[in-house]
């Protein structure tokens, strides 16, 4: 038996596209078992371990209330391996993962290990829920076995835009784009670059520094003699925190700031202390979302679960994290199997609403309905002032700069 | 001109600051010819430390350097002595790989005991900054710069005018004749280590003060270190000072005249020519060109 | 100054003794190398070599498809480790920016095949030319650096040219990466898969060890030996030192470039942190030195063994397995500072483990 199958597999694995014979229902006892490779070491190590507390959370969450598939009430389970932030790695995960019959796949913290898995799972007939890999690159290859809870790149800085636009009087007239130079922070530059000419706003300057920069005080004063109004971040979170920390130092005095990544992580409050004070962020969850589910409640219930758990709230990596999770939790039970052909068209069917929003994909794997939300940073505290029907307190503006 | 002004000052205090991260670097290179793939991991560890004592006793990064030179002194001394003395003689990639491993091992370490969470060390005044005319000076990095310059002396100072600088020295020059005139040789290195990893870690502080760290960073401060002490000459404690300022200065102008994104080709620019052009450093002969080693 | 700087501190007890042979141990009485002996050693290391290779040849009907990719990764290493060997290790030139090699010729590959919509041959082939070209461009100025500097310097010439790449991303793509075409209309060369891949390292390795064998042979690889011995000497000997070095780092370079462009392709996607990570320079050295630089076999015992290792801690101790390799590096470098070849052939020799002999020869 256990020859027979290492045949077949041997004899697919010529690397053609064509999906293997998955006869496997990736139930083996009652245990459902998901693979997820994560960064535990290396660049993306810190976002890597958020990701896997947002998976570890589903699966408490899950086996406390009980998964039924196939009218038997199975375990939910997920095995972690390390990628060590490359791509290459995480890869020759997804491929471990598919031999170990694991066909259900949460995807890896960052853009280019998600895309280096996408292109495995796709050859292995695998199916992937990705929570975090948002570069817009990944949607345009025609997979059609890789998904995404999340809002895509593009939508990262632009959501600011709009948002300010919204709320802000008086409105900024001129805005400057500061981003790193990797591929998820320039498509979001991008994105943002485009939504400020159709709203009006004068792009001053767009000025990019290396990836992960810690200094990035020669971006700033080449802008401060611009006196942009408006001040925008397509960052992670060190950039994010220089940004603010160095404009500080340097004088650098816009109306606000808006950053992506950066402020809804707590680090971001903590390590800069009042200077964080009135920073914009854009979120992929905020815990005043609107939604709910049977597993996890509303938004808050999640909030308050994580809290439970760990111990400090929950940020919008652990949330996106828990949702991938939780689209493949209820595609099984829609589907009432674990078989991974199965699971993958209840995946592509799902319509659901959930604790993270409404969960529908479209051809290309995007959540269709999914917004980005904007958070300010007020009293030390992320609050959701965007979209409006989800928020809770009034956007600060202009931010008393001292 | 403001603009100009704002990035060389800037660049200056950046650049002083890196030369404290480089000057233990050059010296353990220049004295022992050891590569240490280790010391952005010394210098970061230093940072937790600070952290820490200001987390949980509120202590000043600056007044913390009290108990975290002594101790990281120790650590630096107990490494040499336990560790790299084994293989000192081997052929040079052998020390290369043997800090690569305990790089591996304190990052990995750090990122068990803290988390790779993003840390900075936030006092009172780190926010502060001395406005003159255009030009801005924040406090915390005025005071990161002084202390470099402090313990830069203090090093030089110490080699020159100490017995056991002197030591340093000679073993440096010629470990033979240092050992026939009865000196402890394996002391006198795993002194020049701890010298090194202490003011690492002091620099290591310092990088809490002005910025933020997590382990994953130490990497970048071990490669920075190799440019400086390579543009200041190894183990010339005044080269690896001028070493960090060009640096700084280099950076600076360069991202601010040509483009953001193109910091680390100048500086990567900077060492292949220098190396190239005058291998022996900006401020002439090194340690390692005069050593007769057997 | 070459010898110092080569192997500097070689403890005074301890005459320069060359290594008249393959396998043959650097230090110990260096009267004239058992002929016999050394034979035997290199009829087994062969045997092992060839062992390994039918093993592999079998390798997609005896294992599990994961593992080929896995094994494809043991290869490529074994053959980065191999091909840093002829600079590093015969030459005694610790290039420290190898990797430079294996992200250009990964760039190549995939500007040549997603830009111009060459098809992957005739880009290697290009790619291969470019890695030796580059490495003459370098090993110009560079060469003439010994011991440490020689290693910086490689370092800072990686270093820039990943920078240079990020910095046109109208032609790479800067850090958003580019992507070869692999399916699709757009492909030029269809996809090996997994089992292509393998084959493909595969025959890259042979060729990586049948070069450094030849080389290992060959004149031009004893003039390599004496550089590393004595540059001066073996300029005195009317070696044409400058030549010598540049061709094998040459050599060098042009099997990285070539197992870079065929990771290039595997990948699809590649990004300019990965292909010119300065960790994949130091695998190449410590598998390489770990294994036994200088000899034949030693990066590849030492590039199987390790990649192995690596990927056996990393499944079994999610959290801990850097930590756990960094011990072992340490570990095996205060043991086994000559490499486990010439230990192995030490322990024939003797009769017996001389765990302690490299501790006693290099501590302090």
């Amino acid at each position: 038996m256990a020859g027979s199958v290492l045949l077949t597999a041997c004899a697919n694995s010529g690397g053609s596209s064509s999906s293997s014979s998955g006869a496997s229902t990736g139930v083996s006892g009652d245990t459902v078992t998901l693979g997820a490779a994560v960064s535990l070491t290396g660049a993306l190590a810190r976002e890597g371990i958020l990701t896997r507390e947002g998976y570890d959370l589903c699966t408490d969450v899950v086996n406390a209330k009980g998964l039924q598939i196939g009218g038997k009430k199975v375990k939910l389970a997920i095995t972690y391996q390390d990628d060590k932030s490359a791509p290459d790695t995480a890869g020759q995960l997804i491929d471990q993962f598919n031999d170990k019959g694991n066909k259900l796949i949460l995807g890896p913290y960052g853009s280019a290990t998600t895309e280096a898995a996408a292109a495995v799972v796709e050859r292995n007939g695998q199916v992937m829920v990705d929570s975090s890999g948002a570069d817009d690159k990944i949607f345009t290859k025609g997979y059609k076995r890789t998904f995404a809870v999340l809002s895509p790149a593009s939508k990262y800085l632009s959501a600011i835009v709009t948002a300010v636009n919204d709320l802000a009087t008086p409105k900024p007239k001129t805005v400057a784009i500061l981003s790193a130079d990797d591929g998820f922070s320039k498509t979001a530059a991008d994105g943002a670059k485009t939504e400020a000419g159709k709203v009006g706003w004068n792009v001053v300057a767009t000025n990019y520094f290396p990836s992960r920069a810690t200094d990035v005080s020669s971006s700033l004063t080449q802008i401060r003699g611009l006196k942009p109004d408006l001040v925008l971040g397509s960052v992670h979170l060190e950039e994010g925190i220089a940004i603010i920390r160095q404009s500080r130092e340097l004088g650098v005095t816009p109306m606000a700031f808006g950053e992506t990544v950066a402020p809804p992580t707590p680090d971001f409050a903590s390590t800069l202390g009042p200077q964080a004070e009135g920073v914009l962020g854009s979120s992929q969850w905020t815990k005043e979302g609107k939604g709910k589910d049977e597993w996890f409640g509303t938004a808050a219930d999640y909030n308050a679960s994580f809290q439970q758990k760990f111990g400090r709230e929950p940020e919008y990596h652990a949330a996106e994290a828990t949702a991938a999770c939780f689209a493949f939790v209820e595609a099984m039970t829609k589907a009432n199997s674990a078989d991974p052909n199965k699971v993958l068209d209840a995946v592509a069917a799902l319509d659901t609403d959930s604790f993270f929003g409404q969960i529908k994909f479209n051809q290309t794997g995007l959540n269709i309905y999914k917004p980005m939300a904007v958070i300010q940073i007020q009293q030390g505290q992320q609050v959701a002032v965007w979209p409006k029907t989800d928020k809770t307190s009034a956007m600060r503006w202009p931010v008393a700069t001292s | 001109m403001t603009p100009f002004l704002q990035a060389t000052v800037y660049g200056l205090l950046q650049g002083g600051l890196l030369a404290l991260v480089a000057v233990g670097f050059s010296l353990v290179w220049g004295v022992m010819n050891v590569v240490n793939l280790a010391h952005g991991a010394l210098a970061i560890t230093g940072a937790y430390f600070s952290w820490q004592l200001h987390e949980s006793l509120g202590l000043d990064p600056v007044l913390s350097l009290v108990v975290v030179l002594p101790v990281m002194f120790m650590v630096g001394y107990v490494i040499q002595r336990g560790l790299i003395n084994l293989v000192v003689n081997a052929p040079i990639w052998m020390t290369l790989l043997l800090t690569f491993g305990l790089e591996a091992l304190i990052v990995n370490g750090l990122l068990l005991a803290f988390t790779g969470d993003f840390r900075s060390t936030r006092t009172g005044y780190s926010t502060n900054t001395l406005a003159l005319g255009g030009v801005r000076i924040p406090y915390a990095r005025l005071i990161a710069f002084g202390l470099s310059l402090l313990l830069t002396v203090a090093l030089v100072l110490f080699i020159r005018n100490t017995k056991m600088g002197l030591a340093i020295r000679a073993t440096g020059m010629d470990r033979t004749a240092a050992r026939l005139m009865g000196m402890n040789v394996r002391h006198v290195y795993a002194v020049t280590f701890g010298t090194a990893t202490a003011l690492a870690a002091a620099a290591g502080s310092m990088i809490g003060l002005v910025g933020t760290f997590t382990p994953v960073v130490a990497g970048g401060y071990t490669l920075q270190s190799f440019v400086i002490a390579v543009l200041g000459g190894l183990g010339n404690m005044w080269g690896a000072l001028a070493g960090g300022l060009v640096l700084g200065l280099a950076t600076a102008w360069g991202a601010l005249y040509l483009s953001g994104t193109l910091v680390n080709a100048i500086a990567f620019g900077i060492l292949v020519l220098v190396l190239i052009v005058r291998p022996s450093g900006l401020l002439g002969k090194p340690y390692y060109e005069a050593r007769a080693e057997a | 100054m070459a010898a110092t700087s080569a192997r500097p501190g070689m403890p005074e007890s301890e005459s320069e003794s060359a290594h008249p042979e393959l396998g043959a141990p650097t230090t110990g009485p260096p009267k004239a190398a058992p002929a016999g002996r050394t034979t035997a050693s290199q009829l087994a290391g062969w045997a092992l070599v060839l062992g390994l290779l039918v093993i592999c040849l079998l390798a997609p009907k005896l294992f599990i498809p994961s593992f080929l990719r896995t094994l494809s990764a043991v290869f490529m290493f074994a053959t980065l480790a191999q091909a840093w060997n002829i600079i590093g290790g015969f030459t005694g030139y610790p290039s420290f920016g190898n990797v430079v090699f294996f992200g250009l010729g990964g760039y190549t590959i995939a500007v040549l095949m997603a830009r111009s919509h060459w098809s992957f041959w005739p880009a290697l082939v290009v790619a291969v030319v470019l890695g030796a070209a580059y490495a003459m461009l370098i090993g110009i100025p560079t060469l003439r650096l010994k011991g440490h500097y020689f290693a910086i310097a490689t370092l800072g010439v990686a270093e820039g040219t990943r920078e240079i790449v990020l910095n046109v991303p109208k032609v790479t793509g800067g850090g958003a990466g580019i992507t070869v075409p692999a399916v699709g209309p757009s492909a030029t060369t269809s996809y090996p898969g997994n089992t292509g891949f393998l084959y493909y390292f595969l025959a890259l390795l042979v060729v990586a060890m049948l070069a450094v064998y030849a080389i290992a042979r060959s004149r031009f690889g004893f003039a390599l030996r004496a550089i590393n011995q004595d540059e001066d000497a073996a300029a005195a000997a009317g070696i044409n030192t400058t030549r010598m070095k540049i061709a094998a780092f040459m050599v060098s370079g042009a099997i990285t470039a070539a197992a870079g462009s065929i990771y290039a392709f595997q990948q699809v996607s590649i990004y300019p942190d990965r292909l010119f990570s300065v960790d994949i320079t130091v695998l190449m050295v410590i598998m390489a030195v770990i294994g036994g630089s200088g000899t034949v076999i030693g990066p590849l015992v030492g590039g199987v063994g390790l990649q192995f290792l690596s990927e056996y801690l990393r499944q079994n101790f999610t959290d801990y397995h850097t930590f756990i390799f960094g011990a072992i590096i340490i570990v095996a470098v205060v043991l086994l500072p000559e490499g486990a070849v010439r230990f192995a052939s030490e322990t024939v020799r003797q009769r017996r483990l001389p765990i302690m002999d490299n501790l006693r020869r290099y501590r302090l």
